[in-house]
Parts: C-alpha cells; structure tokens; sequence
C-alpha cells in the first residue's frame, strides 16, 4: 500500500519543530520527522546524551554511530546549541518564530528559568504548540522528582504485574516509558495543530511519563476498583492449559487457545496433537465432555481465583493434567511451525520472537516493510524498522539518516540568519 | 448531538466498527478531545471485552465489564445488525456523514459487508478510512488472529523483556493494545485530518499492528541488522546506570526502583544511604560498580530490605536520586497523592457499574484540554438518538428497524 513516490506530498510537509526533548522525547520527534515535518534536533555542544548510549555500529563507541540514537532520529537535522549562554537564547527565540512546534523534555522548570518557557516563547509566537515531557508532569507532589524509564514504569504500576511472584517486578525492554511518552505527546502536539487549523492559536501541551504508561496496567486498576482485588505477577504459570508461554525446539511460543470467541477452542488443538500421535487420552468422550463445560464464567473465576474449593479441586487436576499433555507436543515443535500451521487451523499461537525472528519474519518481508536507510559514513545501508502506519496518499518515509552531531548548524544559521540574531545579543567573549 | 466547540476535535464524527482493545482505545482518545464517535455494536456480535472480567462482585451483564467500560467513555453506542442488509444500509448512511471511518477487523470482514474504501468515496469522498488489522491487508499471514497477547511476543517485546536466567514471560498483559498501537492509530488519524483541513482531501490508512508495535523495539532491530547480535533478556540492569534495578522493601511484594545514572547521583545515593559500604572503592565509578553488581544489589537491598519502599523513594529523592516505588493498581489509583492532586483518574456514574474510575486523558492541552464526557454507553444507548439526529430516519422508520430487528 505505500507508496514509494517521492514526489508525492507528505502529511505534515507544513510543520516545523524544534526537537529539545533528548531521549524522552526523540521518539516523538521522529514521528513527525517521518511524517514529513521539519524536524530541527537542537542538541548540546557535547551532543545529544543518547550519543553515549550503546549500541553502537560495530561497537564503535563514537557518538555518531550510537544505534540507539539511530533508532530514535530519522529524519532530523541537527545543531548544537548551548541554550543557557545567551547567545544560545538568542537563537533559539530566532527559530521559534519560524517554528509551529517545540517538543522538549527537560526537568519542570528549567527552561522557564533560562526564559524559554512557554509564557515567554508562546508570547513571541502566539501560533507555537509548546509541548513538555516530563515523568511526572509539571504540578503535583511529585513533580520535582528525578525520572527516567526504570522511575516512569515502576510508578506507572506496569512493572508490578510482570515477573514472577517471588522475583523482582521486571522492567520491560527498552525504554517504554519514552515511546508511551513520546506517542502521547505527539497526539498532544497534532490536536493542538487541529486546534490552531481552526483557530490560529497555539498552546502548551503537557504529558507526565508516569501517566502515559498507566493503561499499560490493562485490567489492574479496574480490578482494584471494582472488587478491591490486586492484580500481581504470574510469571510463567498457565492459567489456563493452551495459554501462555510453552517451551519449543528452538525457543518458545506462546498460545491462546481456548478463550471463548478468540479463534479456534482447545479440541482443534487436541486434533492437531493426535495428528501426531500425541493428544495422550484426550480424544476420548470423557475428556470432549469436560472441554465443552470450559466457558468464559469458568475461565474468568478459575484465572482470578474466584471459584470455591471444590470446582477449583475438580478443575486443578483436569487442568494440570491437559496442560501436561499440550506441554509436551509444543516441546517437539518448532516455534514457527506452531505459529504457521497452528494459525492456520485458527489457533491462536504466536513466536516469541527474538530479534532475529522479527528482521526474518515471512509477513513483514513480504510487505517490505523494513526500511533501508543509506549511511555514507558508515559504508553502506542499514535495515530500519518500517512504518508504523501505511497512508495510501501521504506516505511515510525516513528522508535522511539520522544526523552527525551538528551536521546542520551551518545550514540552519544561514536558513534563519542566527548568525545576526547572535551578533544582536552575543557578548564578544562568548562563541556560537 | 450536542457539540462543544472548545474542544479541538468538535464538529469530527467518527464511525467507530473497532471492537476489543486497541480499536476503542483508539478511538476514545478522540472522543475525550471532543469527537463525536458512534460505536457501531450489536448483540448480534457483541464486542468480547462487554464479557470479560472485571465486572461488580456476584453481578454479570454486557454493561458492566471494568475492562469494556474503560475504554469506552465519551462515546455513543448504536446498536446494529450488521449481517442484515438493512443494517449495512444504515451504516453506509453513518459513513456518508462521517469525517472518520475505524475498523479492526480482520481482513476480509469489512469487504465482506461491502464496506471497501472505492465504496465509501461514492458517498464520501474525502472520507479517512482507518483500518487496524493485526498484520495488515495483504501477505502470507494476512488471516492469522491475535491480539496484544500474542502481538507482544511476536513483536519481540517478550524475549527482550525480564531476567535472562528465567524463560520470557512477557510482561502480564497484552502490552501493545493499550498505548502503542492505539497510540499509533490516533497519531495517524490526527495527522491525516490536518492533512484534510490543508487540502480537502481525505485518504486511507492502514496501521498494521505487528509493525507498529515492532518500531518500541527499535534498538534491538538495528543491532541485530547492523552487528548482526541477538540481544537478550537484561533483567532490570542498565549497561550506562548502577544501580539500577527493583529492591525489596518492608512488607508483602513491596519494591523501590532505583536507578544512578551519573557519579553526582552515587554520591547523593551513598549520601542518603549513609552505610560504610557505599564509600567502598569497588563502588566507586560506574565501571566498578557495574563489575560488583550482584555484591552491590544484595547490600542495597539490605537497606531497603529494613524500610517502607514510600520512605526510600522519598529520601533518596530528597537527595536528587532517581527512585519510584515499584506501585501496584492499589497504590496508582488510592495511595499515589500525585496523581490524586493531578486527576488523573476520572470518577463517572454509570448507570448498571455505577461510580467506577476510568484513565483519565494524557496528553494536557492548557487551552483545550480534552475531558471524558460521560461513561462508557450501555449497548444501544443511543441508538434511537443516533437514527434521528445524525441519520435524520423517522419514527416510524425506526419502529421498523427494530421490529426487523436490525437495530439490535
């Protein structure tokens, strides 16, 4: 469905934005980077603090070959700014009067300090949608608190629920708290843009990371809500035989089978594992009988521990006992076998994938869907992760690689002549 | 329907077909900002989540699912057959007047109904058609099923994620249907409607959810494309931070994370601390530290190990160290006095669930700040009101959509 015409318009082709917001935000820059904003990463003079971060094209600890930096920066120019001297002031408020957005992530207060809070720039550019990203936001108890994702997640209540009971609760992979963050803010920043379509006003946006990842607790708050019942980690325990992690020949898949009105129930599975001779005695009447007494009310007071004693003493074995039995047909499987052939009787299974599994994947091969960014410094291409959303008329695209540290400030000067707003305002002894 | 027009997405009205989780996520992100969303439901195929738990103790009903309800404010629900032919001539009527079209289906179902984007031009032509099937529209595994459950681990998200001695567990929930894909769907809708207002013109739009919710593991993506490494498990450890990691505290399941990201925050962490140990050389540097990790988690947890997680996060806090307790669904939605003072979660009176809370809206806007209207409707809510005000049918007309059961 995307198209590859670069000549075609992009979404926000119209829209400029000066990107402040390290690594909280970067993911929110890149988003519209890729949507086809001008997106203007203002960096320190010792560059952007995900530089530093590993890891690195061929392990090469430079700061223009951080990966993680890669990963969060298509599209974006750079310069380096030291926007506490004020020179750096000085041009910064040059560009936020040809800027639509600011996106910025430092801690609540800081730039209002340095006089590049939104009260200051939204007065000189009344049209400006001044958008902050913070862990916690910018009022409450909590808001001068010290963040970051590990913070974002624990006190999102997320991390409570994954892990094993008796283990520490595990923070998930990779920084979520700056994606969840960053797409928040960037919805933020696109309903103010509507907002300013109609009435040529600008505004603040605020988003909290602490917030922005508190539906990632799924049911728990309603649970505690509704029925004073806490929600906590079942690591690898199956609730249910046929759901939840099970162990393949090359790693592990995961099933959801035998959900009520979620694909294919628990007796397709049992047909697929006498195929092979290995359903044990679960084809036989007794045991058809008993699956057809699993319903949606079964489930949910057996998943939550809600059934008496004795349904629980009559269903614990049965269940165990299934489980067993499935357990060891997964076992012999390969994890994209049970996922192919699984999916294709209906069953809901999936590979837990590694990374390998993902850039391998048949489905986002045949779609194209990873995206092949050039990098003449580096000597070739690398294989990015695609879009994550497919416009038959405006496509996406990553239009350049993500930039050296600084690699704009020479163009960015002369575009927006900086290079008087600095003579205006520089004391001698101080450089761009 | 009633419009407030300080809302910035007033006056946009959404033919909302999503069901389950990251369809009506979706769509009530616009909704809270001022759109008006008619989700089309029906008894004849009911949204699963109207079953699921939690729902009030010793009470079931298709209107009081916790999970369903929370997803589901600020909108309006009409209920309608779609397996009749009356009842798709009624949605093609919503879809006319529509600025926004939202499906989850998978492929195949909404072509099934007639609904193909070439179809909906003829009554609609700068209509935006957002379409969010698990795999996408085309390709080998166009038809297989899921959603965030099986999404996550297909996604990457469930190998990366945890201790890497224990086999991957995921994170205990559908992750991605929450805020990434839903997230997505929003971002792209929001920027297809500015894209309208510049140029008249609407579009189609396919999120994929297994490619959205790929991009939040980015970084593992281009190690393993450009140096060829399968990343692992980490656990809660950091290669740039130490410590960094979830320390048992006093109680039952208490936990404070904690995480030191520069030498300024160690001396401020073995400030607060105050024991022996944190002047030890082995801790003196990041590198140091990072090689006596195990020593240096056991003695943390020593400390917290003797305090409320409230207390540690609060001293080390004070002190400028990065510390949060480890909250559970009890502490983000009573204990947390910040969140409680930011109202973040939002109290509606319900008809059937009566006062529950709902997750209150993200993103604040200092002009339009969005809201939620009212709770999450009862199936069918507004069906009649639907057919009158925004199809303009008659009285009589609806008496027999009802009688044919086509409005049901």
């Amino acid at each position: 469905m995307a198209s590859k015409n670069r000549s075609q318009p992009a979404t926000l082709d119209d829209i400029r934005v000066l990107d402040l917001a390290g690594e909280a935000g970067a993911y929110c820059g890149k988003l519209l980077a890729d949507l086809g904003a001008d997106v203007i990463k203002i960096e320190p003079p010792d560059g952007d603090p995900a530089r530093r971060s590993g890891p690195f094209f061929h392990d090469d600890p430079d700061p223009n070959k951080s990966l993680y930096f890669f990963a969060h920066n298509t599209g974006k120019r750079s310069i380096t700014l030291d926007i506490a001297s004020e020179s750096g002031r000085a041009a910064l408020k040059r560009l936020v009067e040809k800027a639509d957005v600011i996106v910025e992530a430092y801690p609540p207060g800081y730039l209002d300090g340095l006089g590049l809070g939104y009260r200051e720039l939204g007065r000189s550019n009344p049209r400006l949608v001044y958008c902050s990203i913070t862990g916690f936001g910018l009022s409450g108890p909590h808001a001068g608190y010290k963040d970051g994702d590990l913070i974002a997640v624990a006190m999102s209540g997320m991390m409570y629920l994954a892990g094993e009971p008796d283990d520490p609760p595990n923070r998930p992979y990779g920084n979520q708290a700056y994606y969840c963050g960053s797409i928040e803010a960037c919805s933020g920043i696109l309903t103010a843009l509507l907002h300013r379509d109609h009435s040529g006003e600008g505004q603040m946006v605020e988003v909290s990371l602490q917030e922005a990842l508190a539906r990632n607790q799924e049911t728990a708050m309603q649970y505690w809500d509704i029925r004073k019942e806490l929600r906590k980690r079942i690591g690898a325990a199956h609730r249910l035989p046929g759901i939840g992690h099970y162990q393949c020949r090359d790693g592990y898949a995961t099933l959801m089978v035998g959900v009520p009105g979620f694909g294919a129930p628990l007796p397709v599975l049992i047909q697929w594992m006498d195929e092979e001779g290995m359903a044990g005695d679960l084809m036989s009447e007794e045991w058809k009988q008993i699956f057809g007494q699993i319903d949606l009310r079964l489930i949910g007071r057996l998943y939550q521990g809600q059934a008496d004693p004795e349904e629980i003493a009559t269903w614990k074995p049965r269940l165990e006992h299934v489980d067993g039995i499935i357990g060891k047909f997964v076992a012999t499987r390969t994890k994209m076998e049970m996922y192919e052939n699984g999916q294709t009787r209906g069953l809901l299974v999936a590979p837990v994938s590694t990374p390998k599994d993902v850039v391998e994947n048949p489905q986002l091969n045949f779609r194209n869907w990873f995206t092949e960014v050039e990098h003449p410094e580096l000597g070739g291409t690398i294989r990015y992760p695609g879009p994550p959303y497919h416009f038959i008329d405006t496509p996406w695209r990553i239009t350049r690689r993500p930039p050296l540290l600084g690699e704009h400030t020479r163009e960015v000067f002369e575009e927006f002549r900086l290079a008087e707003a600095l003579a205006a305002a520089d004391p001698p002894e101080e450089k761009a | 329907m009633t419009t407030d027009y300080n809302l910035p997405l007033a006056g946009i009205r959404v033919a909302d077909f999503t069901w389950f989780g990251a369809g009506p996520i979706y769509t009530e992100v616009l909704a809270n900002y001022g759109a008006e969303v008619i989700r089309v439901e029906s008894q004849a195929r009911l949204d699963g989540l109207r079953l699921m738990h939690p729902m009030p103790p010793e009470r079931s009903g298709i209107n009081l699912s916790g999970y369903f309800n929370n997803f589901n404010p600020s909108k309006l629900s009409l209920s309608l057959n779609l397996r009749t032919e009356k009842g798709r001539d009624v949605a093609l009527k919503l879809i006319e007047v529509s600025d926004v079209v939202a499906e989850n289906f998978t492929p195949g179902t909404f072509e099934k109904w007639g609904f193909t984007y070439e179809r909906m031009l003829e009554v609609n032509p700068d209509v935006i058609f957002v379409r969010e099937p698990m795999q996408g529209l085309n390709g080998p595994h166009r038809d297989f099923a899921g959603f965030g459950a099986l999404i996550t681990p297909l996604a990457g998200v469930n190998h990366l994620s945890g201790f890497p001695e224990r086999q991957p567990l995921g994170l205990g929930t559908n992750y991605t249907d929450y805020v990434v894909n839903p997230g997505h769907a929003v971002i792209a809708t929001l920027a297809a409607l500015h894209y309208r207002n510049r140029t008249g013109k609407g579009q189609l739009i396919e999120v994929a959810q297994v490619e959205s919710s790929v991009c939040v593991i980015a970084t593992a993506v281009l190690d393993y494309t450009a140096n060829g490494r399968v990343q692992e498990r980490q656990g809660n450890r950091h290669p740039h931070a130490c410590p960094h990691g979830a320390y048992r505290c006093e109680g039952e399941d208490r936990w404070v994370a904690i995480a030191v990201y520069s030498e300024d925050e160690w001396r401020a962490f073995a400030g607060a601390v105050g024991e022996g140990w944190t002047q030890e050389k082995r801790f003196a540097t990041l590198e140091s530290r990072k090689e006596n990790e195990d020593e240096l988690d056991r003695l943390i947890e020593g400390w917290t190990g003797r305090r409320r997680a409230e207390d540690v996060m609060e001293t080390l806090q004070a002190a400028g160290v990065p510390a949060g307790v480890v909250q559970s669904a009890e502490d983000t939605l009573d204990n947390d006095p910040h969140l409680r003072e930011r109202g973040y979660y939002v109290y509606l009176d319900h008809p059937e669930a009566g006062r529950t809370a709902y997750d209150g809206v993200v993103a604040r806007l200092s002009k339009t700040p969005g809201r939620l209207s009212g709770p999450a409707p009862l199936l069918g809510e507004h069906t009649e009101s639907v057919c009158k005000e925004v199809l303009g049918l008659g009285d009589e007309a609806i008496a027999e959509l009802v009688a044919e059961s086509v409005l049901f």
